[in-house]
């Protein structure tokens, strides 16, 4: 489903901060990411949501070796992508139904089918009296359960978090993990990176690890 | 209705309207409507002009006798002009037509009698006609020393040649506020992209494809290059109103713009010109935007 085949990145004229990164993750498979800042993680994460592209080695993605691809295949692959970022990146002049309709109409959804998934998405997410409400006005956790919403509105085959714990405290962590889960089990695949080892020993999932870009693992819980 | 939707699900997606990138546009694209408006007339109004006078000019001949000349000598001329086989009409101008045509330059408290003037003739030739004109001065200065016949086809052949280069220059000028116009819409939409970088970075993110962002920033420029362009048609329709009518007032012997507002061809440039503005406008925001998005992995 993703494999990475001695990925390299490198900035501008750096030293590399990926070095050799090779991986395989199945489908269905549920994986945290562990490593200190600036270990490469979020680097490994771009790559592997499309921000950002290798500069060596073979990323394949979904059947699709991502360097020939062209543009509009690239976006389609996004597409089949849900992500939550540390900073969440809501829109912050919509609200928090239409940020997480925006998927769905960058897919060309229509309209009634829309506003019913995101209207069943969004009670089911705990967010039902909050629709109407702008990012700003909303609490930490409900801006992430909003981020959450709007990765999965889209049943995403790869589900990524960069840091969930980073914005938030502990607890509202565990219930981004805990609904990640919920998708894993209706057969996405998850990849959560987290610089807090402690926190990912809460659950029994296996772990990758990646130390001065290079990537170690999977390591069992 | 599913389009309406579609537009309006667009223009939630960035708030381009509140971000002050496109604020100046339609004012801009106003004025160089207005501008390609005016060069656009005065093209059709100097062709038609032009072609006016041409077919009113190379049908016609004037012959200077001078006052001193006798009657008699006045009489055998106009049979000698009648008797040429390419004139098709001869008319002796009466003095008081003559004092007519002068008055607008003389006013009306010179005694026209006092003057030294002389008779006119007007030749009517047919203009498919080979005249050699030496000949005809040459027999006409027999019977009347210091005749001039005067033909108008050589200053009108000045005049069109000028005009040409005339017409040139606005056909520059107007390509010249075209590209102003693109040049406007280019940084424009740059500037919005570069405001609403953060959130063209999230939709990217979410599998926007290029067109789906581009077509934002482009349905946004259409709809400010219509409003500027049907202030600029406006305001060229206000012009055309107002100049033509002056124009047709001056009572020259040519006539200026010759089909005066009625002309059907002035009203459609100016019913044109906004849909072409909001084109120009969506297209180049259109393809400043792929350009850039192209940059992105």
């Amino acid at each position: 489903m993703v494999t990475l085949e001695n990925i390299g990145k490198r900035y501008d004229t750096g030293s590399e901060v990926l070095r050799d990164v090779s991986l395989n993750l199945e489908p269905g498979s549920f994986h945290f990411l562990t490593g200190a800042s600036g270990a490469g993680k979020s680097t490994l994460l771009k790559i592997l949501y499309l921000a950002e592209q290798q500069s060596r080695g073979v990323l394949n993605l979904f059947g699709t070796d991502v360097a020939v691809a062209d543009r509009q295949v690239l976006a389609a692959l996004r597409r089949r992508i849900g992500v939550v970022l540390q900073d969440f990146r809501l829109v912050p002049h919509l609200s928090v139904r239409e940020n997480v309709a925006l998927p769905l109409r960058i897919a060309g959804t229509p309209e009634r089918q829309i506003d019913d998934n995101v209207g069943e998405l969004l009670n089911w997410v705990g967010l039902a009296d909050k629709m109407e409400a702008r990012p700003a006005t909303l609490s930490g956790g409900e801006q992430q359960r909003t981020a959450v919403a709007r990765a999965i509105i889209g049943s995403p085959e790869l589900l990524i978090a960069d840091e969930p714990t980073g914005s938030v405290d502990d607890e509202l962590a565990v219930t981004l993990v805990r609904l990640f889960e919920r998708m894993n089990q209706l057969g996405a695949t998850v990849v959560i990176a987290t610089h807090n080892i402690d926190f990912v020993r809460r659950f029994a999932h296996a772990r990758f690890h990646i130390e001065a870009g290079v990537l170690s693992g999977p390591l069992l819980p | 209705m599913a389009l309406w939707q579609r537009l309006n699900a667009r223009r939630l997606d960035l708030p381009l309207a509140g971000d002050g990138s496109g604020r100046y546009l339609p004012w801009i694209i106003a004025v160089m409507v207005y501008l390609s408006a005016l060069g656009g007339l005065g093209l059709i109004v100097l062709s038609d002009t032009l072609s006016e006078w041409g077919r009113d000019l190379t049908a016609t001949l004037t012959l200077q006798v001078p006052a001193s000349s006798s009657a008699a000598r006045l009489e055998t001329v106009l049979g000698l002009l009648r008797a040429t086989k390419a004139v098709t009409a001869v008319r002796l101008i009466e003095p008081a037509e003559t004092a007519r045509l002068l008055e607008p330059w003389l006013g009306n408290t010179v005694s026209i009698e006092s003057l030294p003037l002389p008779r006119l003739i007007d030749l009517q030739v047919d203009p498919d006609a080979r005249i050699d004109f030496a000949l005809l001065r040459q027999r006409v200065a027999s019977v009347v020393p210091g005749a001039q016949l005067e033909d108008h086809r050589l200053w009108l052949d000045r005049l069109r040649n000028f005009t040409v280069k005339l017409e040139s220059v606005i056909a520059a000028i107007v390509v010249m506020i075209a590209a102003a116009t693109v040049l406007t819409v280019v940084f424009a939409a740059r500037t919005g992209l570069a405001i609403h970088h953060p959130i063209v970075e999230i939709l990217h993110l979410l599998g926007a494809r290029d067109q789906y962002i581009a077509g934002q920033f482009q349905h946004r420029a259409l709809w400010l290059g219509l409003r500027g362009g049907a202030f600029g048609a406006l305001a060229g329709a206000v012009t055309v109103l107002v100049l033509i009518p002056a124009a047709a007032g001056l009572q020259l012997p040519l006539r200026i713009a010759p089909h005066g507002i009625a002309d059907v061809r002035l009203w459609l440039l100016l019913v044109l010109l906004p849909p072409a503005a909001g084109l120009v406008s969506m297209l180049t925001a259109r393809l400043t935007v792929l350009r850039r998005l192209a940059r992105m992995p």
